[in-house]
């Protein structure tokens, strides 16, 4: 008598479909072993947004009354398994229904898994990840982020992987065999995504993080509304105007304070203040108002503002003026300009290492042409997601960006 | 507190145009903290809507992405007064509050001074379900309000399902393409802007606007409110959730759909029509760029074939030129040797 609980978090729309196929593919594994399965969505994550942090779950039983045990409750308090499909969900997810941040590995159980797919070292990921009072074990998948679209999805075999992977973790569950034998017979299966699924359980890589290991910082919390407390007729107090910078120069917005989106961002503009020709565009082309006006008259994007969408690199009409750098490279959300303000030198240093990290720049966020998926899939490993086409990126550093 | 034009009773704020990016409001008045999507043209759109309108602006919004993404949970990006309303019910609460005030400063209960009312919704709220309120509410010509329409072509907030302004052969929710039937949804796009200007004659502005080109954008509203009584704009906001692209080619999209001439760009003034931009370049003769360079960057209309993509050019290229005002009014005069008896 046993149960099995996985979330899959993952990276809203782009990696929607996505996160169905491993939750669909649990349960139907599940029931080559003849256990019972369920798989389901988090209410509070509807209607989902682009890049907004996400998750389904889903629940293994060896017994029907057992699965109905858990089905009873709105969502998993406690999960065996949390799969991670992106791993710049490291830093932590606020999603788009709770009120502050939520480290990666809040639900996992003590001794549980926490299974990624990252092409990051162990070290660098867990420097990410929040600590916590119990071990837990980190597993990766060596791939990259899969991303795509609601219509167009990429085949790049990372659901076979992560069931691959599951069949290792935890194969009192998820027998290989059931897993594989799954997986031939769903409709979107195949006998190559089988022997992906192979490769996948054979070479996870693992490891116990030990209580002192992780990111120290307390994540950003808030108090919720207790029913009582909410206001009749529901009235929300406005934002107030903002401020000038400083000495009457400049201007920065007040912001929603209690929610930040910035975990929805997988990359950041790295802004080269010294080429900026204050056009303007970026400020006024951001959906999300994250650019704070600086005396000077340039513009320093507001790290806990930003969704990280590109428009800003797309609009900027300078070359290598704004880039956008995955967000794994960072560590905090300190101004950049400040940064630059205090020494010019040294950001010039910092910023020519960031925006010249090749793989730091890579992007990979959906549809951007016909045919993209399978160029990018021809054109590099598929066990490791393909390789990574660069047309269709629009703006002034597209071409530095072609391979 | 900007100027105001001097009869009380439709007396509306003096928004003169920007004069250029430079010369745009530097405060915020709809700001950060929203749950849209990466790359949100609709968002843009309220930014720069309220940007536009200044801090006197009371907005009304009813269901769709930009009220469930914008107001959630008791929290808010909203700086200056907003209201939700039913999903119908734009127009309906744009004449109502609009009523309101004029009430409310007639008695003196408030300070006579002119205030914005906007009232915003989406394609489904708008062009659907409440186009019999808009078009009411465009005829009442005492009450000054400017509804404006983000489009983003679908049902997005509850996960794309076709409304009526989808296009031709998208991939929805209700629409995914099979393996018999490839494109699921044929219905052509209704003309929401011609539809207004061209049936409400006391209405004295419509335009069409894309965030894409923001300075223009927020011209054609700071001319909406000045110009008084109910106007309507009609704004197309690509959406990277529901067409299915890279976020960072959300303005590049908006473009694309000027310079395809997929949708013009436009306003009418007192039965005036003036085209502007990219879409005046292509009246004045500049060719449209084939309109396979704007579908094929989207992920809805990754099934297309040859086919698809040459009806859908037909029917551009229609819009253009066949109808009697080239993407604006789409019937046309008969022949003038007929009679309209002759014609069956």
């Amino acid at each position: 008598m046993a149960s099995l609980i996985a979330e899959i978090v993952y990276r809203g729309i782009f990696q929607k479909n996505l996160a169905a196929r491993v939750a669909r593919g649990i349960v139907l594994s599940a029931r080559k072993s003849g256990r019972w399965g369920i798989a389901f969505g988090r209410y509070g994550d509807s209607p989902q947004r682009n890049g907004i942090p996400a998750k389904d779950f889903a629940i293994v039983a060896d017994t029907k009354e057992e699965l109905e045990q858990n089905m009873a409750r709105y969502e998993p308090k406690h999960t065996d398994v949390t799969i991670v499909l992106d791993d710049t969900l490291a830093k932590g997810v606020e999603s788009w229904a709770w009120y502050g941040l939520q480290p990666i590995n809040k639900l996992t159980v003590p001794n549980g898994t926490v299974l990624m797919t990252s092409l990051q070292s162990f070290d660098s990921l867990i420097e990410d990840v929040h600590k916590r009072e119990e071990p837990y074990t980190l597993a990766l998948i060596r791939a990259k982020a899969s991303f795509s679209g609601l219509w167009v999805y990429r085949e790049d075999h990372t659901e076979v992987r992560v069931l691959g992977a599951l069949a290792k973790i935890a194969p009192q569950f998820l027998p290989l065999d059931g897993v594989c034998q799954a997986i031939q017979e769903i409709d979107w299966g195949s006998d190559l995504k089988v022997a992906s699924a192979k490769k996948a359980h054979d070479r996870l890589e693992s490891r116990v993080v030990k209580i002192t290991e992780g990111n120290a910082e307390a994540p950003f919390a808030f108090e919720k509304p207790k029913w009582w407390e909410m206001r009749e007729g529901v009235t929300i107090p406005a934002i107030p105007i903002g401020k000038p910078k400083e000495g009457g120069e400049g201007y920065v917005p007040d912001r929603n304070p209690y929610f930040k989106k910035y975990t929805t961002r997988t990359m950041r503009p790295v802004i080269d203040f010294d080429t900026c020709v204050k056009c303007n565009l970026c400020w006024i082309s951001c959906p999300d108002s994250c650019f704070d006006v600086m005396p000077d008259g340039t513009f320093d994007a507001n790290m806990e503002a930003c969704c990280g969408c590109g428009v800003c690199e797309a609009v900027c009409p300078v070359e290598q003026c704004v880039t956008m750098v995955n967000e794994s490279l960072f560590e905090d959300n300190a101004s950049q300009w400040e940064m630059w303000r205090k020494d010019q030198a040294a950001y010039k240093t910092w910023l020519v290492t960031k925006i010249g990290d090749k793989q730091g720049t890579l992007r990979s966020h959906g549809f951007r042409f016909r045919g993209q998926y399978e160029q990018e899939l021809a054109a590099g490993d598929l066990d490791s997601g393909g390789g990574v086409i660069t047309a269709g990126i629009p703006g002034e550093n597209a071409a530095h960006k072609t391979q | 507190m900007a100027e105001t034009t001097t009869t009380f009773t439709n007396a509306t704020q003096v928004l003169e145009p920007f004069r250029g990016i430079k010369k745009v409001t530097i405060e915020e008045y709809f700001t950060s903290g929203h749950r849209t999507c990466q790359g949100c043209e609709s968002a843009l759109v309220m930014k720069l809507m309220v940007k536009a309108a200044g801090p006197r602006t009371i907005v009304l919004g009813s269901t769709g992405c930009m009220y469930v993404a914008n107001t959630t949970y008791y929290t808010t990006p909203w700086v200056v007064p907003w209201m939700h309303t039913q999903l119908g019910s734009s127009g309906s609460a744009a004449l109502g509050t609009a009523a309101g005030l004029k009430a409310l400063m007639a008695k003196g209960k408030i300070k006579a001074e002119p205030i914005n009312v906007i009232a915003f919704c989406g394609d489904g709220g708008g062009a659907d379900m409440g186009i019999g309120a808009i078009s009411a509410t465009l005829t009442h010509k005492e009450y000054n309000s400017l509804i404006l329409l983000y489009d983003n072509e679908s049902y997005a907030n509850t996960d794309i399902q076709i409304s009526g302004m989808s296009p031709y052969g998208a991939h929805t929710t209700f629409s995914p393409p099979g393996k018999v039937h490839r494109i699921i949804h044929k219905r052509w796009k209704k003309n929401m802007a011609g539809m207004m200007a061209a049936g409400h004659p006391e209405c004295r502005y419509v335009a069409t606007v894309c965030a894409s080109f923001a300075v223009d954008m927020m011209n054609r509203v700071r001319r909406a409110l000045t110009i008084g009584g109910p106007t309507f704009i009609h704004s197309l906001d690509p959406c990277p959730k529901g067409w299915d692209y890279d976020p960072m080619l959300s303005h590049e999209l908006g473009e694309l759909a000027i310079e395809t001439g997929v949708f013009p760009l436009y306003e009418v003034e007192d039965g005036q029509l003036k085209y502007y931009g990219k879409t005046r370049a292509i009246v004045d003769g500049r060719k449209r760029k084939p309109v396979r360079e704007y579908l094929l960057k989207q992920g809805r209309f990754a099934h297309f074939i040859e086919e698809d993509l040459a009806y859908f050019q037909a029917k551009v290229d229609e819009m253009w030129e066949k109808w009697e005002i080239p993407a604006v009014v789409p019937f046309r005069r008969l022949d003038a040797t007929k009679s309209v008896l002759d014609v069956k």
